[in-house]
């Protein structure tokens, strides 16, 4: 199993809650780092200091967020070379069209719609942890461009 | 120089063909014209008016001659007419203009063929003009642009409107599917973790209390859902191509069966329904009409829905039949209504938006629907996807 953490990018307290519950009732012990905008998340990515960035093996990104948002940190995330390989989930309260749409053109690995009956939020988090911290192969990680 | 009735026609009974007609015969029918006739030597003098100009503009043609335009007309009028006169002198043969004219409501209109006369050298001496009224033709010809550009201009207007109203719709139905549903995520949540952590602290009734949060708070997000597909179904654009409604239906079927195994419902499905219409929109209407089909068929143990077409004239009509609780016809008119209701929540569930929906998809691509029913011997809806064939109207 992946034990890096999973990185929970939520402006929703709730959601957060939630989305904690329903790992840990899952047991999935993998920290869970939360982002609550989408410029904290870009920090704890791609730093513009010295911090060290953090390397999760999932990042759960909700669309409608504080500064930056959901699609614009999607972004970010497949331009920079560093993070382009990390599997992103967009997990997010919307089915509009142009969302999905939006995501899946930006390159987000899987696109969840939030539950609203929370049985099903504590299914859809079980099979999202499974499947992408256990039977998923992620890529190596990044170390630098490749010379000839 | 005679004016009035035509006299000549009493002193020549019987005109002789050799003979010719007279001046005066001639004159006689230049005076019976609705045309202006007049003729004008090149320095602009009257020679002969007819008697439509002698009407038009008032004067005796014994007076007039010898007169120009300058002594009749504003002077801007009678330069133009003489500048015309020239150009037929100068041309040799008709020519045609359009001129204007002061009337009695304001100016008025002719086209005007103006020749000139040629001596016997062979240089013009007089020009002859002959000038149609046509100001009742340019006065409605204006009237018709004015209207046509007012009219332009109201449908931009009302475009500019639509577009906005469509704008406004689609920002709001966005703001809803992502805000809206949120809070009912919280009430729905925070009422499964009272239940799962204060578990010894709630008697019977306080978890029924909580169910009943829950079980509302999902009732209200499938009616944001279904209020978001029925704007979904008037403001995405339609994209017709041929569709195949049996594999549609095939297909909704089989969601409802995994979505409720334990249900025995016998489904006879027409192979190759296919028509013109929007994949996506279609699926909705069956999505819907099956959906239908299936939850008012949940009180029989011999359930059962069809899906058919039939042929009336040139259209193919399509029809979802069951044999479950069906409606009193009485009602009928309220069924595509949104949010109308034939049946309570705890008879079957539902938001009362599905029919809204199918029947704004239908429209829109110029089709329709009917249903009919008796209670408790189910319902039969049918509807078409294409306006009326023409032929479906020939006897």
């Amino acid at each position: 199993m992946n034990d890096d953490p999973i990185l929970l990018v939520e402006d929703n307290p709730d959601d957060v809650i939630f989305t904690l519950r329903a790992f840990r009732k899952n047991n999935i012990g993998n920290d869970i780092i939360v982002a609550t905008d989408g410029e904290q998340g870009r920090q704890l990515l791609l730093p513009d200091d010295d911090t060290a960035p953090i390397r999760p093996a999932l990042i759960l990104l909700d669309v409608k967020l504080p500064k930056i948002d959901g699609l614009q940190l999607l972004r970010l995330i497949r331009a920079d070379p560093r993070t382009q390989l990390l599997p992103v989930v967009v997990l997010t309260t919307s089915n509009e069209e142009r969302d999905i749409v939006a995501s899946y053109r930006l390159g987000a690995n899987s696109f969840v719609r939030k539950p609203v009956v929370f049985g099903e939020f504590l299914n859809a988090a079980n099979v999202l942890g499974m499947y992408w911290l256990l039977v998923n192969e992620p890529s190596p990680p990044w170390h630098g461009p490749h010379r000839p | 120089m005679t004016s009035g009735a035509p006299t000549g026609v009493a002193r020549h009974p019987d005109p002789d063909p050799a003979v010719g007609v007279s001046r005066d015969d001639l004159m006689a029918l230049l005076d019976h014209t609705s045309a202006v006739i007049y003729m004008r030597d090149l320095r602009g003098r009257y020679l002969l008016v007819n008697r439509q100009y002698e009407r038009l503009f008032d004067v005796r043609r014994e007076a007039i001659v010898g007169m120009t335009d300058h002594d009749l007309f504003p002077a801007e009028i009678a330069d133009a007419f003489l500048a015309n006169d020239r150009q037929a002198a100068a041309s040799g043969g008709p020519v045609q203009m359009e001129e204007r004219a002061p009337g009695d409501d304001g100016e008025h209109t002719y086209i005007t063929v103006k020749f000139p006369l040629i001596d016997t050298t062979g240089e013009p001496y007089a020009v002859c003009g002959i000038s149609t009224d046509i100001t009742a033709r340019t006065r409605a010809e204006e009237e018709v642009r004015r209207l046509n550009s007012e009219l332009e201009e109201r449908v931009r207007q009302r475009t500019a409107e639509l577009e906005a109203a469509t704008r406004e719709l689609d920002a709001f139905a966005y703001s809803v599917s992502h805000d809206l549903r949120a809070p009912l995520r919280s009430l729905n949540g925070f009422s499964e973790l009272l239940q799962e952590d204060y578990q010894d602290a709630l008697d019977e009734q306080a978890r029924d209390y909580l169910r009943r949060i829950q079980t509302n708070a999902s009732r209200m997000a499938q009616m944001i859902d279904d209020l978001l597909d029925l704007s979904r179904a008037s403001r995405t654009e339609l994209h017709r191509e041929p569709t195949d409604l049996t594999t549609l239906a095939h297909d909704v079927i089989g969601d409802l069966r995994v979505a409720e195994p334990d249900r025995q419902v016998q489904v006879s499905i027409a192979e190759a329904l296919t028509e013109s219409g929007d994949p996506h929109l279609v699926r909705l209407i069956l999505q819907n009409l099956l959906g239908n089909a299936w939850k008012f068929t949940a009180n029989r143990p011999d359930a059962r829905i069809d899906f058919a077409a039939a042929h009336d004239g040139g259209t193919q009509v399509f029809v979802v039949r069951d044999n479950g609780a069906g409606f009193d016809m009485r009602f009928a008119d309220k069924l595509f209504d949104a949010f109308q209701r034939l049946h309570t929540a705890t008879q079957f569930d539902g938001s009362g938006i599905g029919l809204a929906i199918v029947q704004r998809i239908v429209n829109r691509h110029g089709g329709g629907i009917w249903a009919h029913s008796e209670p408790d011997h189910g319902a039969q809806f049918s509807f078409t996807l294409a306006p009326p064939h023409p032929a479906a109207d020939q006897p």
